[in-house]
């Protein structure tokens, strides 16, 4: 009998404890976590001053990517037209998040710093085809709340 | 050279502007090596080898040497690789990660020069990039011969350019891409279009001419996005033409069959091969196996031929099958040499064929042996000059029609008595007033004493085969060896799976279909109408057939004739063994899907077997390789018997059409090529223009008894007077429906040059 409520005091002491004990989970989507600004979440791709992207369509984070999740097709622009600071431009650009490892190669790879990792991880969709993000996509990439 | 000699040992020794067709020069100084007993180092690539020389192609004075060299040629260099088309396949960056350094210590403002500026409508330069390694202006001045890149300017300022800044005209100019080893020189269709990783390179064969080049073809998301030339060792130095480099696409001309057509409505591709079985079915039960006819041509395979022939044979059970021929000559195997004849050769004979136009890459190899042999006799028999500002050829000019009885004169002069001479002649010469008797007898003591002749032939006159016969039998062992110059470029294929290829069967079929004799006629890429040298026997001939049947890249002319067309997968979309006017086989592997409803034949052959419920087992159990002649098509003895020639008609007092075949304009369309294509492809000599009155160009009337057709022609210099000369197969233009020979001409329009 005795041994039983020292148990249950115990228990009661441990849960008391706990109670005013600071929480390590947060009411998502109500509040949200901080993150550091170097995490590795969904992509964009940036643009100068004035306006021109800075994508050349150059294909390194293709060829470095090792998931295969990126897809360029580059263009030439025409002359009075510049879509980016130079002649050539990607004219499609796709990243497929559901296979992307967010490893950060292709921003290492980038030349010209226009594939950059965005903090942004609020990746969940319903359908497959809703997490291939493209060229529109990633130019006006989300920011996080 | 120690380039050479290292290269063949497989020591790697870097290099710009040495290659081994140009020879050296020594203007890049990357190949710097250490020769010991040499105070300093040593270019390997003008440095030639010797008894006990010790060379050391790495080392700690080798690697400073090279990235001195390597720091120089980036100093001005714009480093923008990834925005250029070499990025992941440029020696300048291989080289740099190689023996490079780190950085650059050059801290003044870079040169600036001309970024994509044009060298002509194929080709861009990016001056900036250019190391002056000088291959793409010495390849064109030296090897081609047409001196059209130049290197303008001093010191930093130099830059490479065209003459007179107007744009290259060579045919020759898409070579200096592959040539460039820097980004440099680019391709203007694959410009912006690739990396190095997302493409994948096929081994393949051009087929747009008899020459057959060897070729990479790029692929890309499921198309041709560029051709290279690919070095075969020891065979060929990987040269194209801009023919074939550039006219992959009409692969994906808005012109190309990709639905099937029946009774002139587009229909399913299921329904239209059925309703074939079905006329083939009924075909023969009505009316035997021998009232269908096949013609193979056009740009089909071995194999396809091959399971074409065995489907006829087995299924239809059919005689008449054919090779759709434009000219009716025909050369036995026997006869036929390779390209390591012209390396050899001694003496060169161009009977009717004009190389640069006909076969543009075996020019390159006649000049390549002119060059390398200065004494190379090189004479020609043909209706017009085949002399050119790259080559030049002692033509004898005759008239249409007497080539044959020209060079039996010839051999019968310089081997008087032999005894095949005598019944080569025996129904006489004919009437050769006119030909220079000097000429004749140096081409005779050409033919007959020469120790290595080869032979280019272009077919348009079949009495030249019996010559050639007997001009080997005179020759006896001295090696006469014949390359023939006319398409389709595989009829050496059609004949190795089954096909006759002598136009006396093709002949016999179209008079037979003529003659009511043939129910239904198949025609497996062939565009007869184009082709064939009589066009109105074939006209005849289309209408008289019941059910006319034909599977092609492109519609073919006359359609509406035509009961159903079915569409072809091309070369490039199926496997397949291509023979070229050496006779040899080539693979060209696959790079891509056949667009829309274009099916190879396979399928064809075996849907309408089972339509037809007949047995018919298509297993890959032929290979056109044979056990004994490797690469070649089997030898086959050279026919004894010699059956005489008929005399030369005399010469007509007016003017001679005559033709010839221009690979530019060989009826396959490409838009990459528009611009190349003559808009005025007839020539005329400037002596008979002023006759006519044509300044520079005129569309002219040719006419002969009730027939006639426009020619477009422009006035050429070199042009033969008394001659009209329009290339063979032209759409627009059929030189089949007038036959060559006397003609009459009046000017309906002159054109004044824009």
């Amino acid at each position: 009998m005795l041994e039983g409520l020292k148990a249950i005091a115990k228990g009661m002491g441990t849960t008391l404890k706990a109670l005013s004990a600071p929480r390590d989970t947060y009411p998502y989507p109500e509040k949200r976590r901080e993150y550091s600004p170097r995490f590795r979440g969904k992509h964009m791709l940036g643009k100068d001053e004035e306006g021109h992207e800075l994508c050349v369509g150059c294909g390194l984070c293709e060829a470095v990517c090792p998931a295969h999740a990126i897809r360029v097709v580059a263009a030439e622009a025409p002359a009075d037209k510049p879509v980016s600071w130079t002649n050539r431009y990607s004219i499609d650009y796709e990243v497929d998040l559901i296979r992307c490892i967010f490893c950060g190669m292709c921003e290492e790879a980038c030349p010209t710093n226009a594939v950059r990792l965005t903090p942004f991880n609020e990746l969940a969709a319903y359908d497959r085809e809703s997490m291939i993000a493209d060229k529109q996509e990633l130019l006006h990439p989300a920011i996080r709340k | 050279m120690i380039a050479d000699a290292a290269a063949k040992l497989g020591i790697d020794v870097p290099v710009y502007c040495y290659h081994e067709a140009l020879g050296p020069l020594g203007a890049c100084r990357m190949c710097l090596v250490q020769v010991e007993k040499m105070p300093k180092l040593a270019t390997a690539c003008t440095t030639a080898v010797s008894e006990g020389m010790v060379v050391h192609t790495r080392g700690p004075a080798v690697d400073k040497g090279r990235k001195g060299v390597l720091e120089f040629l980036l100093i001005n260099h714009p480093l923008d690789c990834p925005v250029c088309d070499k990025g992941g396949e440029c020696f300048l960056q291989d080289y740099t990660f190689q023996y490079g350094p780190p950085a650059g210590r050059f801290e003044e403002p870079k040169i600036q020069k001309v970024k994509d500026g044009p060298i002509n409508e194929f080709i861009l330069v990016d001056q900036e990039r250019c190391v002056l390694c000088q291959r793409c202006v010495r390849f064109m001045g030296e090897y081609v011969g047409e001196p059209q890149l130049l290197l303008e300017g001093r010191g930093v300022e130099t830059v490479v350019t065209t003459v007179d800044h107007e744009p290259a005209t060579s045919q020759f100019s898409g070579n200096v891409i592959d040539l460039c080893p820097v980004g440099a020189l680019l391709s203007v269709p694959y410009h912006h279009k690739a990396r190095p990783w997302n493409i994948e390179r096929e081994e393949s064969v051009c087929t747009l001419c008899p020459v057959g080049c060897t070729t990479l073809a790029t692929g890309r998301d499921g198309h041709i996005v560029r051709i290279e030339g690919r070095p075969v060792p020891d065979r060929s130095w990987g040269w194209l033409c801009d023919r074939g480099r550039f006219g992959f696409d009409f692969a994906v001309n808005p012109s190309r069959l990709i639905t099937s057509y029946l009774e002139g409505r587009e229909e399913a591709a299921a329904r239209t091969t059925r309703q074939v079985g079905q006329w083939l079915r009924d075909a023969v039960s009505q009316h035997g196996g021998n009232s269908v006819a096949f013609v193979a041509g056009g740009l089909h395979s071995t194999e396809e031929a091959y399971q074409l022939n065995r489907f006829a044979r087995e299924v239809v059970g059919t005689e008449r099958l054919a090779v759709s021929r434009d000219v009716p000559g025909y050369l036995p195997r026997g006869l036929n040499g390779t390209f390591a004849d012209i390396d050899d050769a001694d003496a060169v004979v161009l009977i009717g064929t004009d190389p640069y136009e006909s076969v543009p890459v075996v020019h390159l190899r006649l000049r390549d042996r002119a060059r390398a042999l200065p004494s190379l006799k090189l004479m020609g028999v043909a209706p017009r000059s085949l002399s050119r500002e790259t080559l030049r050829v002692d033509t004898l000019v005759t008239h249409v029609g007497q080539e044959a009885a020209v060079l039996a004169a010839a051999l019968s002069d310089a081997a008087r008595g032999h005894a095949v001479l005598a019944e080569l002649v025996s129904n006489g010469l004919g009437d050769l007033s006119g030909i220079d008797g000097e000429a004749l007898a140096e081409l005779g003591s050409t033919l007959v004493n020469s120790e290595h002749l080869t032979v280019l032939w272009d077919g348009l006159e079949a009495d030249v085969e019996p010559v050639l016969v007997a001009l080997q039998s005179v020759r006896g062992d001295k090696p006469t060896r014949v390359l023939p110059t006319w398409g389709p470029s595989n009829w050496r294929g059609f004949e190795r799976a089954g096909f006759d290829a002598r136009i006396e069967s093709l002949t016999g079929i179209l008079e037979d279909a003529r003659d009511g004799k043939l129910q239904m006629l198949v025609l497996w890429g062939a565009d007869l109408l184009r082709e064939y040298p009589d066009q109105e026997l074939v006209r005849q001939a289309y209408a008289r057939v019941p059910v006319l049947v034909a599977e092609s890249l492109f519609p073919p002319a006359g359609h509406e004739s035509f009961k159903a067309i079915l569409p072809q997968a091309g070369p490039g979309e199926v496997y397949g063994t291509y023979v070229n006017m050496e006779a040899r086989l080539q693979v060209a592997m696959p790079s891509v899907q056949p667009p829309g409803q274009a099916r190879p034949t396979k399928t064809y052959v075996t849907a309408w077997a089972r339509a037809m419920e007949k047995p018919f087992v298509l297993q890959e159990d032929w290979d056109p390789y044979d056990d004994n002649s490797g690469d070649l098509v089997p030898e086959e003895s050279v026919p004894r018997e010699v059956r005489p020639i008929a005399p030369a008609s005399s010469a007509p007092d007016g003017y001679e059409l005559i033709t010839g075949v221009l690979v530019i304009e060989n009826g396959i369309p490409s838009d990459f090529l528009k611009p190349r294509v003559p808009q005025y492809p007839g020539r005329i000599s400037p002596s008979d223009a002023d006759r006519l009155g044509i300044r520079n160009q005129a569309v002219i009337k040719l006419s002969r008894e009730g027939r006639e057709m426009t020619a477009a022609v422009a006035v050429d210099p070199a042009m033969t007077p008394g001659r009209i000369y329009m290339p063979l197969g032209l759409a627009d233009a059929p030189v089949n429906a007038l036959g060559t020979g006397a003609v009459n001409v009046t000017v309906i329009e002159e054109v004044h040059s824009a």
